[in-house]
């Protein structure tokens, strides 16, 4: 699994990615469990500690403002765009190009 | 205002490539150097639709051009990015929205990726970046900085494709080596 960008977290974070993606391979994939419940203590351990760095480094500021700007993702089909886009790509296809 | 598009096919099921795009910067990727960190910031299961909502802090280190470097000025080194994902298991689809932190007010990337199945054992990945340079003034200097930019999102996601079947690989693998073990107990 990926470090985390405070390396005191690490420990928790690796606890933590290991137990959601059992319960998301096992469970939640097959339908089984909507609630991630055996991994709330772990994540609530992992926020407490991620969420001190985030605020010495002022990462948080940025974050709210990146959130504000994501609401419209939450409600709408963000995904309209890209399925625009698919219609004239050809497959396995890799472009830069004018907007 | 430049925009990258990509699409890729993936041979395995969109089960193993949506678990295993939770791991995607983790060490079976060694394609991947320039994401230094990857925190998940919240995680919630919409109890009416089943919707997986996910938002994740991406950390890179990729040195910029040298002439941006001196235009922009400071500390490139580090840059962060806001990261929404949705996973709709009935529909079978992945959805991650993209945005970067940092030079937000030089330069806008917003990026979408869509995982969703071709069949059974097959899934589709199709990635698009919007970059839009924000700064005022010469034209010349917004394009090459879109410019470079695109170029940039092309390198990696060269990089990323590779870097990535390499993890759906390994993936499949210790699944496999998993299932035994527990057949093996079970007997």
């Amino acid at each position: 699994m990926s470090a985390s960008l405070a390396p005191e977290c690490n420990e928790v974070k690796e606890r933590y990615d290991t137990c959601f993606l059992k319960w998301y391979s096992e469970k939640y994939l097959r339908g089984a469990e909507k609630d991630n419940k055996e991994c709330a203590g772990l994540f609530n351990e992992y926020q407490k500690c991620l969420s001190v760095a985030l605020k010495n480094r002022g990462i948080d500021k940025l974050l709210d403002e990146a959130r504000e700007d994501n609401k419209e993702n939450d409600s709408s089909n963000v995904w309209l765009d890209l399925l625009a886009a698919e219609k004239g790509m050809p497959a396995d296809a890799l472009a830069c190009g004018e907007a | 205002m430049k925009v990258f598009s990509n699409q890729v096919t993936y041979d395995y099921s969109w089960d193993e490539v949506s678990t295993a795009n939770w791991r995607k910067y983790g060490p079976w990727n060694n394609k991947s150097e320039h994401v230094i960190a990857v925190d998940t910031l919240s995680r919630r299961v919409d109890p009416e639709t089943g919707v997986l909502r996910t938002e994740r802090l991406i950390t890179c280190k990729q040195a910029a051009p040298d002439w941006i470097k001196s235009l922009l000025g400071g500390n490139m080194e580090e840059s962060f990015v806001y990261e929404a994902s949705y996973v709709d298991p009935q529909s079978k689809t992945v959805t991650m929205v993209s945005q970067n932190l940092t030079w937000s007010n030089l330069v806008r990337v917003q990026e979408e990726v869509v995982y969703k199945p071709l069949s059974d054992h097959q899934t589709q990945f199709i990635q698009s970046a919007r970059i839009t340079a924000l700064c005022g003034g010469w034209q010349r200097i917004k394009n090459g900085i879109e410019d470079s930019l695109c170029t940039r999102f092309k390198e990696n996601a060269v990089k990323g494709r590779e870097g990535f079947e390499r993890v759906l690989e390994m993936s499949r693998i210790v699944f496999a080596e998993e299932k035994e073990r527990l057949q093996q107990q079970l007997m």
